[in-house]
């Protein structure tokens, strides 16, 4: 069923607006164009009015869900890599089965890999617009710059220093891929620009010097995987990182003294940091662990196995300076830089509801809910023993993976929509705000919040309608209803 | 004229709202012959509103063959401005009906030139034969659309400057800066509200009790304009109880009275229309 003119009105539905809250307005749609209208502009010059109007019955209409972080899922592994179009068709099986969770877009996510299959891969995970599916917005390249004592599920004969600064990341990745973003447009007249994210540890030799010349070309930079200090990490978001990759996980606890990465979530006015960070210390890769790689970690729950522990680097005492105060109440004096965003994976495993609040409270603005999940990510998937690969089994119990026999978990598999219901109960904040955290916000940080995330005129209509308590209840893209719960 | 008085706000807009849908539906509009009906802004209005929507939503009206014409707008506000009376309509009656955009007419007070957009608006009022009910609503100081105290009751659709008691009634709705406030409307003139074969207003709560007394105990005075529909030979004015406050209790006991007499005279003429009225016996006052 499609409207006679092309417009679509959603009606009796609830909102969610810019600041998290969630009002009774209606929602025009193109839907040929596939984008959202500006309902007055299009009645008062187009003098036209949707000719098709669908009653929410009160329910939730929501922008679609942004993943920037997910390894894979149903049985497909972007970092498993069997020829081009065993490649494509994975994509595709994921782009159309993953917006029964919400998700309209979504960031493959690279683990570290053996360098030759960088330039094979990453030219295959450019932005798509799928027909009916979610939209592939570009690659998350987490590694192989990365720091070996928090290197979780990542390879470590893979993990790499960067000795050359920039040219070491063109040297990985392949220079064309991290060409400025206007060379890597979008094939069909979607995004203005692909979206890619880099996940490394900015105290490996040479990837602060990166930072600067991977974000000019606009690369959004995430600090994960580091045992940075405070000033490393304050240093790194001073030269544009704008992101901390699943904050809590693979990175040093909050040490009070040196509160080092999750610190930056509290970024104090008071403190001036030194200009020059503490020189990076060498990258070891002699220390190489006898654990088997082949086997499936969690990347969450291995930190006892990877010492040295928090901190490593001692923190360096900036010059202190007195801000300057103020006597305005409930004002807030400008911090020394603007925060990261942060991702938190909300399945109540990887991190505690405690510390999702902790995190949320301090800086709210900044919150990302993403997945990180494993390819075996699949709503329909029933508890119970089943076959992975090599001969080896999994135990799945609701949104816990163990390996058969054991109690390592295997990773993620929790879906964003069951993380952004988790997240509402978990910080108590309202349906409105949690779904912010996984719209507007990841939205913001990759730079695209006029096209997704957004109910902003203009911007694509994908959309997803929830109802009051965060449940899916259908998913559109570009303007056409592509899942429906059944 | 015709005075009704209702309990509360929501009661008058029920009221209005039931008799606008049995007047469009007793004429019965089509593409050719549609309704014209003139519409305000403000607060006061807001509950006939509503009603009206329900109306529509359960189906027992429809806008389709209705063409509307707004009293006024702000000079210099963009469109889109969130005080624009573009987007007060928009946002609380002609996104919820059935209107065809293209029978909507607001005056533009971003039009290069505004003397003959005023111009335009008269003659396209003509153009559809006159408008057929006007809805309106008053401010503090009496004032019918933009029609200030003050104002010619023979005036014409034209540019109007505000009073300053409307810009510091208006400011609130610009973060209460007076600065911000526009000075000039367009506003359709006393004499095009006259015009109109027949007059509703709405008036609800005490602050505009003292405006309601000086409009229908008083003479006709250009310094209370709404005063000009004593001139009128068929004007309904809605109110709530608090816009009574000011009134003689001589004057609401009368009006009381007129309403059931009205009721009863409406019921005959049901019924002799029934049974067929001679050619030519249409309705062209209110009954008293």
């Amino acid at each position: 069923m499609s409207s006679s003119n092309g417009l679509t009105c959603f009606t009796n539905c609830l909102l969610p607006l810019e600041d998290g809250s969630l009002v009774e307005k209606d929602l025009w749609i193109d839907e040929r164009r596939g984008v959202l209208l500006d309902s007055q502009k299009t009645f008062f010059e187009r003098k036209e009015r949707p000719a098709r109007i669908i009653d929410l019955q009160g329910n939730i209409l929501s922008p679609g869900f942004l993943d920037i972080q997910i390894n894979g899922a149903y049985g497909f592994d972007f970092s498993v890599f069997e020829g081009a179009n065993t490649y494509r068709k994975g994509l595709n099986t994921v782009a159309e089965k993953i917006v029964e969770t919400g998700v309209t877009s979504l960031v493959p996510t690279l683990i570290t890999q053996e360098k030759s299959l960088y330039p094979t891969i990453l030219p295959l995970l450019r932005p798509f617009t799928h027909p009916h599916g979610a939209t592939i917005l570009g690659w998350h390249a987490e590694g192989p710059f990365l720091q070996l004592a928090k290197r979780g599920a990542h390879a470590p004969v893979f993990l790499k220093s960067a000795s050359s600064g920039f040219a070491s990341f063109e040297d990985m990745y392949g220079a064309a891929n991290l060409a400025y973003a206007e060379d890597w447009l979008m094939d069909d007249g979607g995004l203005a620009a692909g979206v890619r994210i880099v996940t490394a540890a900015p105290e490996i030799e040479g990837v602060m010097d990166a930072v600067k010349p991977l974000v000019e070309r606009g690369v959004v930079f995430s600090i994960g995987h580091s045992i940075a200090t405070t000033d490393i990490a304050a240093a790194a978001v001073r030269r544009g990182a704008r992101l901390i990759t699943h904050l809590f996980n693979a990175m040093p606890q909050l040490h009070h003294r040196d509160p080092s990465i999750i610190g930056l979530l509290g970024a104090s006015p008071h403190v001036a940091l030194p200009t020059t960070p503490t020189p990076s210390p060498a990258y070891a890769p002699a220390e190489r662990p006898t654990r088997d790689f082949a086997k499936p970690q969690s990347e969450a729950f291995d930190e006892h196995e990877t010492p040295p522990q928090t901190p490593v680097l001692a923190a360096t005492h900036g010059a202190g300076r007195v801000h300057g105060m103020h006597l305005e109440r409930g004002k807030v004096a400008e911090g020394p830089f603007e925060r990261p965003f942060y991702e938190l994976i909300v399945d109540g495993i990887h991190s505690h509801p405690n510390s999702v609040r902790l995190a949320y409270n301090a800086y709210p603005e900044g919150c990302i809910l993403i997945t990180d999940a494993m390819k075996i990510l699949d709503p329909h998937l029933k508890d119970g023993v089943h076959e992975w690969r090599d001969g080896k089994r999994f135990v799945k119990e609701g949104v816990k993976l163990y390996l058969e026999g054991t109690d390592t978990l295997a990773g993620s598999v929790v879906t964003l929509d069951t993380c952004v219901r988790n997240f509402s109960s978990f910080t108590g904040c309202s349906l409105g705000e949690a779904i912010k955290c996984a719209t507007l916000n990841p939205a913001k940080c990759l730079g695209i919040e006029n096209r997704k995330g957004t109910l902003r005129p203009g911007a694509d209509a994908d959309l997803v309608v929830l109802d009051r308590k965060g449940n899916v209840l259908s998913t559109w893209v570009s303007g056409k209803e592509v899942w429906k719960k059944a | 004229m015709r005075l009704i008085i209702r309990d509360d706000p929501t009661a008058v807009g029920d009221y209005i709202a039931k008799y606008i849908a049995k007047r469009i539906n007793d004429f019965k509009p089509t593409a050719e012959k549609p309704f014209v009906l003139g519409l305000p802004t403000g607060s006061s209005p807001i509950p006939t509103y509503k009603a009206l929507i329900k109306f529509v939503q359960d189906g027992k009206l429809s806008f389709k063959n209705v063409v509307t014409f707004n009293m006024d707008e702000y000079v210099g506000l963009p469109e889109d401005h969130s005080e624009s009376y573009h987007t007060f309509m928009f946002r609380e009656f002609f996104s919820h009906v059935d209107i065809d955009p293209n029978n909507v007419n607001i005056l533009d007070g971003n039009a290069p030139d505004l003397i003959s957009e005023c111009k335009k608006y008269e003659e396209k009022i003509k153009s559809f034969g006159g408008i057929e009910l006007f809805l309106g609503g008053i401010g503090e100081d009496g004032h019918i659309a933009f029609n200030e105290p003050g104002s010619s009751l023979a005036s014409r659709t034209r540019i109007k400057t505000l009073a300053y008691d409307t810009i510091l009634a208006n400011a609130r709705f610009f973060n209460n800066d007076i600065e911000a406030v526009p000075r000039m409307a367009l506003t359709i003139g006393v004499g095009t509200v006259l015009d109109s074969r027949e007059v509703v207003v709405v008036v609800t709560g005490q602050r505009k009790s003292l405006a309601l007394s000086k409009a229908i105990e008083e003479g006709v005075n250009h310094l209370w304009t709404l005063s000009a529909l004593q001139t009128h030979p068929w004007a309904l004015i809605v109110v709530d109880e608090d816009a009574t406050a000011e009134l003689h209790v001589k004057t609401v006991k009368y009006f009381k009275s007129i309403e059931r007499v009205q009721e009863e005279v409406e019921q005959r003429h049901a019924k002799l229309k029934a049974q067929g009225l001679p050619e030519g016996d249409e309705q062209i006052g209110s009954m008293e």
